[in-house]
């Protein structure tokens, strides 16, 4: 086994190299000024007070939670019936539909969100439809709602494969034994399928979650340029201001951020586990 | 039966269920009555457990009524029908505790907090696993998943609960136990309970009525007593316990002949001169003194097997056939520069196959083969010279290269020999044969390579259909043979008959078995 462990130490380099190290240059440049040498580090939290005094920021912040927040939400209520759909149906059919979801991620995802402006665009393909039949054509591009659209559409795969996994997962015949005990479709669903298969919807809340807080690609391509997430922010700080020093603060309030979302989520879990044995145990 | 006929709570009446044009029941109908334990017995595939899903609502039949309690109930979805199902694997609910798994009809049933925590309390007493409530379920034994799913089904107070194997999935010490807690429990909540086993031990233990299945039909109904000592047909008397099974014919009421012998027997209503099939279980023959029972036969094996020994006897020896093998020198020929060495056998035939032989089938049947002996390589054998006549006789057979190195010898027609056996309707053959000693010790499967080069075969007077040949004695040893002729006995299998005893008798001794008429049970020969 110890030979063995020495097939590691590529790998552990590589983790060094490309995540650990460059952590700690984000946290390095967090706390300290611009202009530094290595020899003459100057500490300080300036960066974060610029952050947490600046209203702009806080707003551009609480957007980014919201619009994440609500593309979670939106991918757990579309995504949940159909994971369902593809969980029950006969082996073959499922392969089938679980290529047609991974399908779109074959393209690159700046395409796919491209297409998305061709289709959204005052003279797009839905307003052209629109005015068509007569109706007012509409503006959708460059507004919040194309933004989670487009998050959605994005991340929508990764939740329907987490829950699908989860129900697939599910002995069968807990379903007939609920049946059996009197229970019937929704009485079952309620009670068995739900709750087993909440893991699943955890992990796909995670996998959606943080991508689309931090996303900003989709915000620029269907926001439009002033449409600022805190993706945007960030990438501006170190590409168009040249500011990486306040950059990597806002990574790290970020990456705090995400932490404590994330304990919540898999406390969640957890509490509904321990609700349930207390429940048994009050007699 | 006036009484009985107001307590039938399930018919199945005429159930026909095909997937996929694939005939799983063939018709059955059955009558379950109050308070029983029906166990549904039959090897993997016979349907059984399709018939206890079609009764709980998981699968509906192709054709046929099931009525419960007076109602037809087919179109009646599961959650609604009034029973409950222990399932193979359990199925206990993982992410619910004991007491959760066991309230969970009863929530369904949207009962109040109090009524349902004395239920469960109950179910829990029931099962012995009081204190057990908070308990993880995935983490408890097998046994105890077990309890938990019965309580789970029974707390819902069904008419009828079904149990789909609910023991496979045990060790054996534990399914002993829960078979016991199993009849207790149905004795103590007093509803019918129908389960569903391959094991005919469980079936025996608990049932009150069992019904033995094969390829979707019912072969018989009634108590493990009944099935047991008055098994209908070959085939229920081989799934349910051991059992000596042999043809017979019922010469009247009251008398059977089997192996060339009458017996007197308790069984009447066959036709005269019936084909039958005889049960006798192997508990039942006692083994006596020689010439002091019905049989005699000579003990060809002892088994110890805890309680008891399990004895084979044979009674009526099988049919035996001697054959002589001439063992040979190496007999080889070498050419005269010594380049080629040469060999060949020589060998018997039928005088009915002498018009069969040609070229290629004697150089087979002599085994002839020309070589280098530098290099092993063969070489063909160019030419061969014999005269056969249609006769019983001895005629020379040459074979030679092409160099002209040759061999000189004999096939010997003969008149095959063949043992017929009247009594046991069967008949064997075999030839003598030559062989070098090199040949037979290099056989690694000597017995099989014996009937190969006699050509021993077996088979029944009456259809001509193969007898196996169970026994190949001889008196050499394989490994250091010489030349000479050896006997090579073949013979096929003899009547013998299992029997369980706690008397000791030695292998190889000869012994009398005696049974009483009443051992003796007569069945019909399955319908072909």
């Amino acid at each position: 086994m110890k030979t063995f462990r020495r097939l590691t130490y590529p790998y552990i380099a590589w983790i060094l190299a490309m995540i650990v190290i460059p952590m700690i240059l984000i946290v390095m440049y967090a706390f300290t000024q611009q202009g530094n040498e290595v020899a003459t580090l100057h500490f300080t939290f300036d960066n974060f007070m610029q952050f947490f005094t600046d209203m702009d920021f806080l707003r551009t912040l609480w957007l980014s939670l919201r619009i994440a927040l609500m593309t979670t939400v939106l991918c757990i209520l579309i995504g949940y019936p159909i994971a369902y759909m593809i969980a029950m149906s006969s082996s073959k059919r499922r392969n089938l539909y679980i290529l047609l979801i991974t399908l779109p991620m074959w393209i690159n995802m700046l395409v796919r969100t491209y297409a998305w402006i061709g289709i959204l665009s005052d003279n797009g393909l839905i307003n052209s439809l629109l005015s068509a039949i007569g109706l007012q054509p509409q503006k959708l591009l460059y507004t919040d709602f194309a933004v989670v659209l487009g998050m959605v559409y994005n991340f929508i795969p990764f939740m329907i494969l987490q829950i699908e996994s989860s129900l697939a997962k599910m002995d069968k015949s807990l379903l007939d034994a609920a049946n059996d005990l009197g229970a019937d479709r929704w009485q079952r669903f309620v009670k068995v399928t739900l709750p087993l298969s909440l893991p699943g919807v955890i992990s796909g809340i995670t996998l959606v979650f943080l991508p689309a807080v931090s996303s900003f690609v989709i915000p620029k391509l269907l926001g439009g340029g002033g449409y600022m997430l805190i993706g945007n922010v960030i990438e501006n700080q170190f590409i168009t201001v040249g500011e990486w020093n306040f950059g990597s603060a806002i990574s790290m309030i970020m990456a705090v951020i995400i932490m404590i979302s994330m304990y919540v989520t898999k406390k969640l879990d957890k509490s509904d586990d321990a609700l349930s044995r207390k429940r048994g145990s009050v007699r | 039966m006036e009484i009985k006929e107001q307590n039938k709570l399930i018919q199945f009446q005429n159930i026909v269920k095909d997937f996929d044009g694939q005939l799983v029941l063939k018709g059955i109908s059955l009558d379950i009555y109050e308070n029983e334990f029906v166990t549904l017995l039959g090897p993997s595939g016979c349907g059984k457990t399709t018939l206890l899903r079609i009764l709980a609502g998981f699968l509906k039949q192709s054709e046929g009524n099931v009525i419960f309690d007076k109602e037809e109930i087919s179109e009646l979805p599961p959650y609604k029908r009034e029973l409950n199902t222990v399932f193979q694997k359990y199925a206990l609910f993982p992410h619910m505790n004991v007491y959760e798994n066991i309230a969970f009809g009863l929530k369904i049933k949207k009962m109040s907090k109090d009524v349902i925590e004395q239920k469960v309390m109950k179910m829990l007493k029931l099962i012995g696993l009081e204190g057990f409530e908070r308990r993880n379920v995935t983490l408890l034994s097998g046994g105890q998943q077990q309890r938990i799913a019965i309580a789970r089904a029974l707390v819902n107070e069904p008419k009828v609960l079904l149990l789909d194997e609910p023991l496979a999935a045990l060790d054996l010490k534990l399914r002993k136990e829960m078979q016991y807690e199993l009849k207790r429990i149905q004795q103590e909540v007093g509803i019918t309970f129908i389960y569903v086993t391959h094991d005919q031990e469980e079936a025996l233990t608990m049932s009150d009525k069992i019904v033995v299945m094969k390829d979707g039909e019912i072969q018989q109904v009634g108590s493990p007593i009944d099935i047991y000592n008055e098994p209908e047909n070959r085939y229920v008397a081989n799934f349910i316990g051991e059992s000596n099974i042999i043809s017979g014919i019922m010469k009247e009421d009251y008398q059977v002949c089997f192996d060339d012998m009458d017996f007197a027997c308790v069984d009447f209503g066959f036709k005269k001169n019936e084909m039958v099939d005889v049960v006798i279980r192997p508990e039942d023959l006692d083994i006596v003194k020689e010439d002091e029972g019905k049989m005699n036969g000579v003990v060809k094996s002892v088994l110890f097997k805890g309680v008891h020994y399990e004895i084979m006897v044979e009674t009526v020896p099988g049919t035996t056939v001697s054959v002589k093998m001439n063992v040979t020198r190496e007999h080889d020929v070498a050419s005269s520069d010594a380049k080629e060495r040469i060999s060949a056998n020589n060998f018997y035939v039928d005088l009915a196959d002498v018009k069969d032989l040609n070229d290629a089938e004697i150089i087979a049947r002599a085994d002839a083969q020309a070589w280098d002996p530098d290099n092993g390589d063969y070489l063909s054998i160019s030419k061969i010279e014999y005269e056969l006549k249609e006769e019983v006789g001895t005629y020379p057979v040459t074979f030679s290269t092409s160099s002209g190195t040759s061999v000189t010898t004999s096939i010997m027609v003969v008149e095959q020999k063949y043992v017929e056996n009247k009594k046991k309707n069967e008949a064997i053959s075999a030839f003598n044969f030559f062989k070098t000693a090199d040949e037979i010790k290099e056989s690694v499967a000597i017995d099989t390579d014996l009937k190969t080069w006699a050509n021993a075969q077996g088979w029944k007077l009456s259809d001509e259909s193969d007898v196996e040949i169970e026994d190949v004695e001889y008196d050499f040893d394989p490994d250091t043979i010489k030349e000479g002729v050896y006997q090579v006995t073949f013979s096929t299998k003899g009547r013998v008959f299992k029997i369980h005893t706690t008397d000791f008798v030695e292998e190889g001794s000869e012994v009398g078995l005696n049974f009483h008429p009443e051992d003796i049970h007569v069945m019909s020969k399955m319908g072909y």
